[in-house]
């Protein structure tokens, strides 16, 4: 589904934040990227779907190119890939609706949604994805007035919003706390398992990577050194990661 | 020690300088207070107010009201797509540099000039005041607007990105909502200031309560002038009492 070839990125001047990644994430798997801060979790999912442009290297999703992708393209490869973001990144002075509309964005007619009318079916849609993260009767609320959890959960159906394939999550829980975490993560659980979707998630707390993941990969200095189950994560392997201090 | 006689070099330079503009000012304490009995006279003059000029100083006001409030909701929306080309976030730098420059070369001229020129170009009456208005309004409004887009969290813009999402529509639901009520803000106070810019367009003849103002002053009609400028007060703190709420309700 996704493939990934000989990824790097490189912050002017020379700090190299991923030196030479391969990957081949297969559909339905529940990967958890992990590593210390400044490993390249970050840079990884940004780059997946080029809101970070690579350095070098290669990335196809489903076969078609993502780096090298035109406009047009990678407009397409975006509406693909839903993406929740640490600090949720709603629009805050939007009504929770709007901001979940902003998931139908990529495949609406153009001219009317500028003009903030968008087709039935898509409202409607919007709504059943609140209704997944059981925020529908916040529909209809500011963004703002929401609290961390429920804004992550708009974000969440945002994402859901645009029917795709993968979602990418940046560090979707570091600023929430552990119970609102396990609420968190226990709705991109269901969405994998019920809807077979893709899911990219980093995430700085091993335990949690531990318990959702279905695969782990664990970056150290932009680099892959661990990739495989959960089970297979073993103390040295723990060492090796975060180089003996777990965060 | 080297260091404090160059700080008391400069102090002294500072002092000589300021000395030299108060010296080619003529600001004279003694001339002030010399000219005191006749500030007083003039006020005397002034009371009781003439109020049977009000009928012509009500309309004069309403016009300088309309000239403002035309002037200020034109600038508004020329602004916009200004306001967007030099805001360092979203323009280009080929695009953001020239149009910044712009604004500023523009803008460093103030509407009463502006005001002297349209006059000239299409003659006397309230509409070169609005040309006026129109012209400095818009540099400032695009300005403050550029500022308020520069201020936008990025994260909420890379969300909308990340959808799929196309550049007009970042811009409708990633920019927009964050900017727009600054903007009205930013609006509503442009308003005020016009007002009382506008209350002066009449000297040049530029239309409005400003020539009341001025011909009455030289025909030393001081009870007639005194009417005029109780309406002009009463105007300016209404349309500010008006518009400081709608401001409180906005932000």
């Amino acid at each position: 589904m996704i493939r990934i070839r000989g990824l790097r990125k490189v912050f002017p001047p020379d700090k190299v934040a991923l030196d030479g990644v391969d990957l081949d994430i297969a559909p339905g798997q529940f990967v958890m990227v992990i590593g210390q801060s400044g490993a390249g979790k970050t840079t990884l999912l940004r780059c997946l779907n080029r809101l970070m442009e690579p350095t070098a290297g290669e990335i196809l999703l489903n076969g078609a190119p993502v780096t090298g992708a035109p406009p047009e393209a990678l407009r397409s490869v975006r509406r693909q890939m839903g993406m929740i973001f640490q600090q949720f990144n709603l629009v805050r002075r939007a009504s929770v609706l709007e901001n979940v509309l902003a998931g139908r964005l990529g495949h609406v007619p153009g001219l009317p949604s500028l003009l903030g009318r968008f087709p039935r079916r898509d409202r409607e849609l919007a709504l059943a994805t609140l209704r997944v993260v059981g925020l529908e009767e916040f529909a209809s609320r500011r963004a703002d007035t929401l609290s961390g959890g429920e804004q992550q959960r708009v974000a969440i159906a945002r994402a859901l919003a645009q029917e795709p394939k993968v979602i990418l999550a940046d560090e979707p829980t570091a600023s929430l706390d552990p119970k609102l975490t396990e609420s968190i993560m226990g709705i991109l659980r269901r969405i994998n398992v019920e809807r077979g979707l893709t899911l990219v998630v980093s995430q700085h707390m091993l335990e949690t990577a531990l318990i959702y993941g279905t695969r782990i990969v664990g970056l150290r200095q932009g680099r892959v050194i661990f990739d495989g189950p959960p089970q297979a994560i073993t103390p040295k392997v723990v060492e090796a990661i975060y180089q003996g201090g777990v965060e | 020690m080297t260091r404090a006689l160059g700080g008391a070099a400069l102090g002294v330079a500072v002092l000589a300088i300021y000395a030299w503009f108060l010296v080619a000012t003529e600001v004279s304490l003694s001339r002030l207070l010399r000219g005191l009995p006749w500030m007083a006279d003039f006020l005397r003059r002034m009371v009781p107010p003439d109020l049977t000029v009000l009928g012509g100083a009500v309309g004069a006001a309403l016009q300088t009201l309309q000239i403002a409030v035309v002037g200020t909701t034109v600038a508004a929306l020329l602004a916009l797509p200004l306001g967007f080309l030099s805001a360092r976030n979203v323009a280009p730098a080929p695009i953001f540099y020239p149009a910044r420059a712009l604004l500023n070369f523009f803008r460093s001229i103030d509407t009463m000039v502006y005001a002297l020129f349209f006059v000239a170009a299409v003659g006397l009456g309230p509409f070169p005041g609005v040309l006026a208005v129109v012209t400095y309004t818009t540099m400032t409004l695009a300005k403050l607007y550029s500022e308020a887009i520069e201020g936008i969290e990025p994260g909420p813009v890379e969300a909308i990105t990340a959808t799929g999402a196309g550049r007009l529509q970042v811009l409708r639901f990633g920019i927009l909502p964050q900017v727009l009520p600054l903007f009205a803000s930013y609006i509503l106070y442009r308003l005020e200031t016009n007002i009382r810019a506008a209350t002066i367009l009449g000297f040049v003849g530029a239309g409005g309560i400003g020539f009341y103002i001025q011909t009455y002053l030289r025909m030393i009609d001081y009870p007639a002038a005194s009417a005029v400028l109780l309406v002009l007060v009463a105007m300016v703190m209404g349309v500010d009492f008006a518009s400081s709420r709608l401001r409180a309700r906005i932000v």
